[in-house]
């Protein structure tokens, strides 16, 4: 066995040793370079900047623990933005098992900043029907949460003072994990109510959202890791996102590194067994 | 009883398809009173659908536990955790903290659902990495050139990449919005197109596979 073929066949744990180093180094020291802003990012950021006061924002997520690391410093920049915009955040989700994540998330930015429930926001957690949830948010958004996560009736709260649907909605961004999520609130939400939408996803769905993006259907995206620190550095509240961007450029260039690597190794190895033949015959 | 299973279901379909078509382009307040009674209904379906999911998977792990098949202690594992979860949810309320302190409930979504599903995801970047490694290879013209996309869009993702190569930001961006939105929208409409079809076919009576193949 030649060594390009017996590179080929490297121990895997060897490649999850590099790609474990890669993530723990950067985040041990991180370097801090800098990060561009993407006009996506910039799309949703612009949006709530020229929301007067007192507008109203819905804020869906609609991602599960799974997705954390890359939702959750979103929605954190997302709804301090908010709050620092004094607009009035209606929080909830479509996915059962994000519900008490959602919650904590909601609750810990409203205190940071200074916010009452019922009053600054509102979080009314989950309903079941997925899809059918939105719709009726849009028909009566009363009819679909009659009251909030912590069991008050969303019939009277102030901060839900002159809204009876989704139509008198501002702003919406969903920040989704799969289905439904972004794609679910054009289709059954925007589209028939006409509201403004904005999507915040994973890395890996961003680019299978860029049709909506290109066309005007959602205003603005904020995709994986990356979009969430260019919006910590569009609100100047660094986070977990720019921190993490070291670690995941580091990661990123390790795995092209290994791919240079193993297509230099397979392509010596096909010229040896090549060059083997022809001298064979 | 054939009335039930066959054209029954098929009768319904019929209408409702028809009706909730129609239903979009009808502002009027009776057919939006009736959108909003359905929706509702759909709510409260989803609901029992949770039930009914829950009961089909009791349903599947009790039998692998009764028949001692291989890994029926996964089965029994997924029993306690399911039947201790839904004890405890019931307990706190369905609530993960009342009044700033954590329950029961969100102890076991705060200590096991939240880390247990972070480190599937995060055992991904691993295996991604080593796949990559083993089957990123340019055996082909068109193996070469998504393997020259992909380490671009990788490069102009990261802010080392654009660091290194400045260019890489605005190509990456150029592929994604230009290449990737217009093949994507395509793959969409074809997508749509079918979906259209298939309604009609269901609607229409053509397709009739979502009925089962019960006896009649």
């Amino acid at each position: 066995m030649t060594f390009a073929e017996r590179m080929l066949k490297i121990d895997r744990r060897i490649i999850f040793l590099v790609i474990g180093l890669c993530t723990l180094i950067p985040l041990l020291y991180p370097v801090g370079l800098p990060i561009k802003i993407s006009p996506e990012v910039r799309g949703v950021y612009d949006h709530i900047e020229s929301l007067p006061e007192g507008s109203v924002f819905l804020l869906s997520l609609d991602f599960d623990p799974a997705s954390k690391p890359e939702l959750m410093p979103q929605s954190i920049s997302l709804l301090r933005h908010a709050f620092r915009k004094k607009l009035r955040v209606i929080a909830l989700t479509l996915w059962v098992s994000g519900t008490g994540m959602a919650d904590q998330v909601v609750t810990q930015v409203a205190r940071e900043m200074g916010k009452e429930s019922g009053k600054d926001y509102v979080f009314l957690g989950w309903s079941p029907g997925g899809t059918a949830v939105i719709i009726n948010m849009g028909q009566d958004l009363y009819g679909a949460f009659p009251a909030d996560y912590n069991g008050k009736p969303t019939k009277g709260l102030s901060v839900l003072q002159g809204v009876a649907s989704l139509r008198d909605v501002n702003y919406a961004v969903s920040l989704g994990a799969g289905n439904p999520g972004v794609e679910a609130w054009y289709v059954f939400g925007k589209d028939k109510y006409k509201f403004e939408l904005g999507g915040g996803c994973t890395g890996v769905m961003a680019p299978g959202l860029y049709p909506l993006l290109r066309s005007g259907q959602i205003n603005g995206l904020i995709g994986g890791l990356r979009g969430a620190a260019e919006y910590e550095i569009l609100i100047d509240q660094k986070g977990k996102a720019v921190a993490g961007m070291d670690a995941q450029s580091a990661t990123h260039l390790a795995i092209i590194v290994l791919v240079v690597l193993c297509n230099l190794f397979y392509f010596a190895s096909r010229n040896i067994a090549r060059r083997q033949s022809q001298s064979g015959a | 009883m054939i009335f039930l299973r066959r054209q029954g279901p098929l009768l319904v379909t019929l209408i409702t398809g028809l009706v909730f078509a129609a239903q979009y382009y009808v502002p009027h307040p009776a057919s939006e009173q009736m959108l909003t009674s359905v929706t509702k209904w759909l709510q409260i379906i989803g609901g029992f659908a949770l039930v009914l999911g829950v009961s089909s998977l009791f349903h599947v792990h009790a039998a692998k536990i009764r028949r001692k098949e291989a890994g029926w202690g996964y089965s029994f594992v997924l029993y306690v955790g399911m039947l201790g979860t839904i004890a405890l949810g019931f307990w706190s309320n369905g609530k993960e903290a009342i009044d700033g302190t954590m329950t029961a409930f969100g102890w076991i979504y705060n200590y096991m659902m939240v880390p247990l599903q972070g480190t599937m995801f995060a055992i991904l970047a691993f295996f991604i990495a080593s796949a990559a490694y083993r089957s990123f290879r340019a055996r082909s013209r068109e193996a070469a050139v998504l393997l020259i996309a992909a380490v671009i869009v990788m490069m102009g993702r990261v802010p080392l990449g654009e660091y290194l190569i400045p260019i890489s930001g605005d190509l990456s961006q150029w592929i994604l919005n230009v290449l990737n939105a217009s093949v994507r929208r395509a793959i969409l409409i074809g997508v749509s197109l079918g979906t259209v079809a298939l309604s009609i076919k269901i609607i229409f009576g053509m397709e009739r596979s979502y009925l089962g193949g019960g006896k009649e």
